[in-house]
Parts: structure tokens; sequence; C-alpha cells
């Protein structure tokens, strides 16, 4: 069983608050699958953003389905969320996602690492699926075990170590949704990739 | 963009920049609360310290950079990237070309890097025949309206919503609205097609890690996961000094370039790029990936014993947010490509003297950007030898020649400003100030009453001073005049010699002693720097002293910090150059810590003081306590807003750039003003003449004086 820093699982709820990263305790897996899947159904229709290379601008169109994606989950994980998806009228994929750039709703991802001091999710995005997928859905949501969560940065680097040493590797940290403030200062989410960045907390 | 120009253009660029009330509000609006988050953002991490680390190790990373690039080369080549060395900006250029060419790419997409437009790569890859969009949305909202940018992180500060809005209406040629919201909106739709369509995605990179080939790239908006995702073709531009060793070294710049750059934790997304990965779209399923390392200049650099410190740089613009020039003239005029006090720097060495030759003059040297630089970089430091490199390579201008022929002899100085007083009667109309100096002595002063040569200067005075003076003092303190107390402000010193016999100093006033040499360092003479230097020691035989105080910030901040570097091959004169630095006090702290006069030694007539915190007491000298409880006992301390910002005065920048110099000052004055207080204080008596001279024109009835004269009156 792995062990808890209590102290960093609190650290992380604290500085997850100011950048709009939406933590939510959740028992288990099948807690976050329904918590991520409740979220889908509660949100509005994606609003798709790219057509092709015609116009793009000419107002906004959202699309007539939910679309659900979750890329890095093992093959048990997701024919079992893929039912329960289903079975609520979403589509549901795990790869693929080159073909819905024009955007889809929620991508669901499970975390490699955290770090506390930052709110950061650490996932390993060698497959080009979990890149686009954590970046063009509206909301993103990640679960993440309180027992990966390390206090600071400097104690994820024997991990990142190991992780970059043994081969190619493409790794994100990950700290809230896609901002900018580049005009006028005015702080706005959701430039580029997701307008939401989820954590569903879960116990162990 | 900057180009070529005489100084005259320059300034009629600077003046157009503060004409422009948007730019003016919305910078000021960020230099405000820039302060304050940053601050907020350090609370919980050891600022110094980590800075202090970023400092070493970069400098221990630039003696080792070949071996560095050769581990990077060969662990990102196992990993399928080829890794490039480009000696030129024309050379990395021609680099990306061929990679575009052979890879038969048209259009390429960028996320944001600061070595791309160091070698104007857009253009490059245009003449070739490619289409370059920017994916930044401030780099994008620029790149649409044809400028540059003027801030490294926030490159589209200077424009406001209804200028981006009018910007994207002509874009996709649909009215857009100026809600800022749907703007953003309108740059993801619009920029997702391009990310799809691209065939090339050039990145920047914020770190190389040698020992495991990874690049790493910090972006808030995500722009850069897809630039490097979508694409076939992956190539990342970053300068050689970007190179560190390992995974702890590329985490302590994290921990430091969002913090500083723009008071956030961490970016939203933090890439770290080992090997090439996987892509759809090619033959095998791996991206095409390629590394340049640009050096332009960057080894030759690194053998700098003086300069070499900037290339610590880690390109969070914080120079920028804290300068008070900055502030009032935006990036356009504070940069070529680089912006803010490290883009006066880069440019002269990546860009060169012509480009650089106005903008290292513009740089009131008032520390605040040493103060904060995220890489321990002393700045103004820099600037000030470039001037000087400049001066040697070129020849300087008459008027700075002609001070620093004046200044290297003190006879002629100290005769030429006695002369000053008989020749200014007739402008100062029985006033302590100067009232109609000819139109064109007086060009641009008008901001400010300018003070009159006193009628007797201190070091004429003396004998009668010295003659009135307990003996026997259980300190012996030299006093170090300077040149505006001696001549200008006599009083203030005569204040000063009054507080020091009352804490028990025996005070000497050696009369060899001249201008501290500030000034011809400022202009990048350093002939006449050092020769000034070595007058002053000469004059004081620092070894019989305690301790040698005095009133000018500037002057104690100039010697304690300077002298013994300016007279390092001086045979001889290292010692004495020491003794001298090490003795240098600034009166405030002097009479707090050392004369231990505090609360008990003064009566409190409660009124009304601010203060000014002269830059180079605060930051120069680290001392910010000691006037205010001073003060405290002495009157009742208004404080003000900002009081730690610069008066615009830095000696013979009021007389360059006036129009700058003016403005600053308005800036001190409203906030002085806004504080209530009656009288006021500062360290320095540069500030004390711009900020009398500037009450003195708005016609109001405050006090302006040195912290000395206020002791000296209070005093029990
Ligand atoms: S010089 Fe220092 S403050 Fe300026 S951008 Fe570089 S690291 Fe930041």
């Amino acid at each position: 069983m792995a062990t808890i820093d209590k102290e960093a699982v609190e650290l992380f709820k604290q500085k997850a608050a100011p950048v709009s990263i939406k933590v939510v305790e959740v028992k288990d897996m099948a807690e976050a699958v329904a918590y991520a899947l409740d979220t889908c159904e509660k949100k509005d229709f994606c609003e798709l953003v790219y057509c092709g290379t015609e116009q793009t601008s000419a107002g906004i169109v959202k699309a007539e389905k939910k679309m659900f994606c979750a890329p890095n989950l093992t093959d048990k994980e997701y024919s079992a969320l893929a039912a329960l998806g289903a079975e609520r009228g979403f589509d549901m994929l795990r790869s693929g996602m080159r073909g819905h750039l024009e955007g889809i709703d929620v991508a669901f991802t499970t975390a490699d690492g955290a770090v506390a001091e930052t709110a950061t999710t650490i996932i390993e995005c060698m497959s080009e699926d979990v890149r686009l997928a954590t970046m063009i859905a509206e909301v993103h949501v990640v679960a993440l075990k309180k027992s990966q969560i390390k206090k600071t940065s400097y104690d994820v680097e024997p991990y990142l170590q190991k992780l970059m040493e043994k081969g190619v590797m493409y790794t994100a940290f990950i700290s809230g949704a896609s901002r900018t403030a580049d005009i006028e200062r005015v702080l706005t989410l959701g430039v580029h990739g997701p307008l939401e960045l989820h954590i569903a907390l879960m116990e162990g | 963009m900057q180009h070529a120009e005489s100084m005259k253009e320059y300034r009629e660029r600077l003046q157009g920049s503060l004409d422009n009330s948007f730019l003016r509000e919305t910078l000021d609006k960020f230099a405000v609360a820039y302060k304050a988050n940053r601050l907020t953002i350090f609370a919980d991490i050891n600022e110094k310290e980590l800075i202090q680390e970023i400092a070493a190790a970069k400098d221990e990373g630039l003696t080792k950079i070949e071996e560095l690039y050769t581990q990077f080369k060969d662990e990102a080549e196992k990993r399928g990237v080829h890794v490039h060395r480009a000696a030129t900006a024309a050379e990395a250029n021609e680099i990306v070309c061929r990679i575009a060419k052979e890879n038969n790419c048209k259009l390429v997409i960028k996320s944001k890097s600061m070595t791309a437009e160091e070698i104007h790569i857009n253009h490059a890859l245009e003449e070739h025949g490619c289409k370059v969009v920017e994916t930044d949305l401030g780099e994008w909202i620029i790149q649409l309206r044809h400028e540059g940018p003027t801030h490294m992180v926030m490159p589209a500060i200077h424009l406001s919503r209804y200028q981006v809005a009018d910007t994207f209406t002509d874009e996709t040629k649909l009215k857009q609205d100026s809600d800022i919201g749907k703007l953003v909106k309108v740059a993801r739709r619009e920029l997702r097609s391009r990310f799809a369509n691209a065939d090339m995605g050039i990145s920047g990179a914020n770190f190389a890690v040698a020992d495991t080939g990874t690049i790493g790239i910090c972006t808030n908006e995500g722009n850069g996961r897809l630039t490097t995702t979508l694409p076939r073709v992956h190539v990342a531009l970053a300068g050689i000094d970007k190179l560190v060793p390992n995974i702890h070294d590329a985490l302590r710049i994290i921990r430091v370039l969002p913090r500083n750059a723009t008071a956030q934790a961490i970016t939203t997304y933090v890439s770290w790029m080992t090997g090439s990965a996987e892509n759809t779209l090619t033959p095998d399923k791996r991206k095409i990936m390629h590394v340049i390392f640009l050096d332009n200049g960057r080894t030759a650099l690194a053998q700098d014993e003086i300069c070499k410190s900037a290339l610590r740089c880690v390109r969070c613009g914080a120079c920028a947010n804290v300068c008070p020039v900055y502030r009032l003239v935006g990036g356009h005029q504070m940069g070529y490509v680089y912006i803010g006090a490290i883009g006066l720097i880069l440019t002269y060495f990546f860009h060169g003297r012509e480009n650089a030759r106005n903008l290292v003059q513009n740089c009131i040297n008032c520390e605040a950007c040493k103060d904060v630089c995220a890489a321990g970089i002393d700045l103004p430091g820099i600037i000030q030898e470039i001037r000087a490199r400049l001066v040697e390579e070129e020849g300087a201008p008459a008027q700075s020649t002609l001070l620093a022929k004046v200044l290297e002899n003190r006879k002629i100085f100290h005769s030429l400003l006695r002369f000053g007083k008989f020749a200014q009667r007739p402008v100062t109309g029985g006033t302590p100030y100067i009232r109609h100096l000819p139109q064109i002595f007086m060009k641009g002063q008008g901001f400010r009453a300018l003070p009159a040569i006193a009628s007797k200067a201190f070091r004429d005075r003396w004998k009668d001073i010295e003659k009135s003076l307990p003996a026997n003092g259980k300190i012996r303190v030299g006093l170090f005049a300077g040149c505006a107390q001696d001549f200008v402000y006599p009083e203030q010193l005569e204040a000063a010699v009054k507080v020091l016999a009352a804490g028990g100093c025996s005070v000497e006033f050696p009369m060899g002693q001249s201008c501290c040499g500030l000034p011809v360092r400022m202009m990048g003479e350093r002939e006449a720097a050092e020769k000034t230097a070595l007058a002053n020691i000469k004059a004081f035989d620092p070894a019989r002293l305690d301790y040698i105080v005095t009133l000018c910030a500037s002057c104690a901040s100039h010697i304690k910090n300077h002298y013994v570097e300016l007279l390092a091959d001086a045979p001889g004169m290292r010692t004495e150059a020491q003794q001298f630095a090490s003795r240098i006090r600034d009166f405030s702290s002097f009479v707090y810590d050392v004369l231990g006069m505090k609360e008990d030694a003064f009566r409190n007539s409660g009124e009304k003081i601010g203060y000014h915190a002269s830059c180079h007491l605060c930051r120069g000298l680290n001392v910010t306590e000691q006037p205010r409880k001073l003060i405290r006992a002495a009157g009742d301390y208004k404080e003000s807003k900002e009081e730690d910002v610069c008066c615009g005065f830095g000696g013979t920048y009021s007389m360059k750039f006036p129009e700058i110099s003016g403005q600053i000052l308005q800036h001190k004055l409203d906030n002085l003003e806004a504080s209530g207080a009656a009288t006021i204080v500062a360290d320095c008596p540069g500030c004390v003449m711009q900020i009398r001279g500037g009450e003195e024109k708005r016609g109001n009835k405050v006090k302006v004086e040195h912290i000395a004269e206020l002791l000296a009156r209070q005093l029990k």
C-alpha cells in the first residue's frame, strides 16, 4: 500500500484553487470515472473550432453529440468506461484523435505523478493521442491517486530521471487550463486547449 | 523595431511613446501589479538563494558548453533527433530552410521563441516560399499587425482590445467584437486549422538537458504542445546557453522562470521532449525532429570576463517589468528583439553597434532590474561597460569627453564650479534656483527648477566649521562630499557634521577629494573614472580613518561597489581601494547603526514627513530600515506608494533624456503628494535636487531636504 503524504495532499488542494483547477475527492477509479461521465453529461455541447481549411470564424457551431475520450487507460479500465459512456449516449473513443481536431467534450486520463507546491499533474504522453486528447478536449479530467502527490518538484526528480534516461519520452506537467493574458493582461481560459481542468483525487 | 538612427530620431520615438496614453496607463498598472504579485509568489521560497543557485549553475555550465553540447547531441541522436549547431543567424536560417525543403514543408507554425526572433526566421522561411503562422496569441496578433514584440513574455502588451478586434476583423473579414473572451475564441478557432494543416512546427527551448537529450518548453496557452505534436516535422531552436547538465538544473529554471516572469508558481504546461515521440503522419510513426543550437556570438561572449554573465539570462522579462523607463516608453523603444535591460545588452552583442548605440544610453542606472533578475545579472554594470566599449570603439561625443577631461583634473573642475557661481548670477534672480538660463542649456529641462551653485562651497567653509568642532571624538570619520553637496548644497554637509559631532565623531574633510567618478563611468569614460577614484583614495589615506561617510547614496554605492574593480589593474592600489570601499558608509545607516542615535537622540516635531528611497541606497547598498526609523524618531513618517521607485534623476541621464526623467518625476511627486507629507527627505542630494525642483515647478509649498538636515534640526 502506497503511503500518502497528507501535508502534500493539502498543499496540492490549496495551490489548485488560485489557478482554477477543480479538485474533487473520490474513493476510487470507479468514482473518478463516474465523475468524469457526469461532468460530460452536465456540460454544454462542444463548440467546434476546426472546420477544415474553410473560413472558420463564421460563428459558433456546436456538436450534436457528446464525445468522450480516454486515451491512456488500461484495456480493462477502458472497456468498463466505454460501456458506461455508451449507455449515456456519448461517442466513446481512445485513439484516432487526429480525426477530431474540431474538438471533443471530455478527455479523461490517469496521472503518472503530481507536485503539490504548484498543483501540477504529470502525464506521460508518448502517445500522440494522449497529447492531442488532453489539448483538444474542452474539459480535461485527471484521475490522481493521493499517494502520487509529492511535495516539491525536486521530489519527482528521481522519477523523471528514470523516465527520461531509458529512451524516448514526451512528458507533460499540467497545472491548470490553457490560459492567456496576452490581451490587456486579462486572464482568459481556453485559448488553445481545455477550458477546464478537473482533478479527481482518489484515495490510495 | 529600431533602425540605425540618430539620437535625435531616437528621442522623437521616445516622445511618441510618451504621448501614447493607453500604453502609459497599461504599463503603469502592470508595473504596480507585477511587484505585488511577485512578492506573494516568492513568499514561500528563498528567493535570494534560488537566484544565487541559478547564477552559479549557469556560470558553471558556461565553462563546459562544449561538453554539454556533445553530450546532448549523443543522447538526442540515440533517441532519433537530428542535432545541429549554427555559428550565425544566417547559418541557422539555412538549416531550417533546408529541413523545410527536404520535407516538403509549406505551412509552418511557431510557438513562441526568442531565438527564432533573434535570427528573423519568419523572414527567411517566407523568402523560401513557406507560409509562417505564429500560434502564441500575442505573437499572432503582432504578426498580423506587422509589428515587433514589446515584451519578451507579453509581446502584445502595448495593444488595446479595440486594436486587437480591428486586427481580427481584418484577418477574418468578419466584424469582431472587442470582448476579450470572444477575441480569444477567435484565435482558438482560427489557429486550430493552422495547427491541423501545418507541415512543420518551430519551437524554442527554455532548457536543453545534456544528460538525457531532453528539451523543455514552458507555455501557458498550450500552443507549444500542439506545435510540437501535430506537424510531421518539429524544429526546436535554442541558444547554446540553454544547455544545462541535468534534470535538477531544469527543475530549478522552472522554479524561477514563471515566478519571475508573470508571478505564477509554474506555467500551465511544461513539456519535456526526450527524443522524437510518436507522430502518426510519418511512415515510421515518429516525429521528424531537429534541434538547432544557435551560437551567434555566444561562445565568444562566454569568454568575455566582464559581460559573460549576460548569458545566464532565462528570458523572464522581469528586468523590463520593473524598469521605470520601460514603464514609460514600452518595448519598442527599449530593445531591438530582446527587450528591457537585457535587451539593451543583447542588442549590442547579437545585433550590433548600430542598433545598440542609442539604446544603451537609455538606462537610468536605478538598479531595479539587477534587484529582480532571475539570474543575478548586474545588468546596469554591463550596460555601463558597453558604453565604455562604444566610447573606445568609436570615440565619445564631444560633451562627454569634455566632462571626462575636466573631471580628471580636480583643480580645473573645482575652479570651473566656482566660476559657475559668478556666471549664473544673472540667471538666479536672487533665488536659490536658476531662473533664466539661455534656452540652449535649458532645452527640455522645464520640468524642474534647477538649483544655483552656492555662494560659498563647503570646502571653502570648512576651515571655520572645523574650528567649532569638539576635538577628540571617539570615532574618526572622513567626510566624502561629492560634487553636488560641496558646491550646490553645502548646508546639507553642515547639517551632517552637526549630527556626526553630536554622535561623538571627530570629522575630517580631506581637501584633495573630488567627484566620485560615477558620472564619467555612466558615460563610458573608463579612464577618467579610474583617475578620479585614484585621486580620492590618495586624498583620504583611508587606513587612518575608522569610517568614510557620505551623504550621497550614489557616491557611496559607486565607491563601495566599483572602486576595487576599477582599480584592479592599478599597480599597488588594490589594498587601498579595498580599504576605501570597506570604510565607506552612507549617512543614515552610519548614524543609526554605528553611532546608535535612535529615538532618544532626537526631538519628535510631529511634522508629516515623506520619504524617497534613493535607488543607490535601497538597492545599491541594501539600506532600507535605518532612514525610516530615523524619520520616525524626528517626525511623523507618512509612507507613500512606490517609495523605492526611481525619482528620474539618474545624474547625467536627466540631461540626456529630460522628457523621460521629467515623467518619472511626475509619478514620484503624485505619490508623495497623495501621502500628505509636508516635508520630504531623501538620502541623496541628486534626488533632493530632482524632487525639490519638481515641487518648486508645481508651486507646491512642501519642504524637500536631505535627511541630515531634518536630523540636525531635531537634535536634542
Ligand atoms: S536579464 Fe534577468 S531579469 Fe532580465 S530577462 Fe534575463 S533573467 Fe530575466
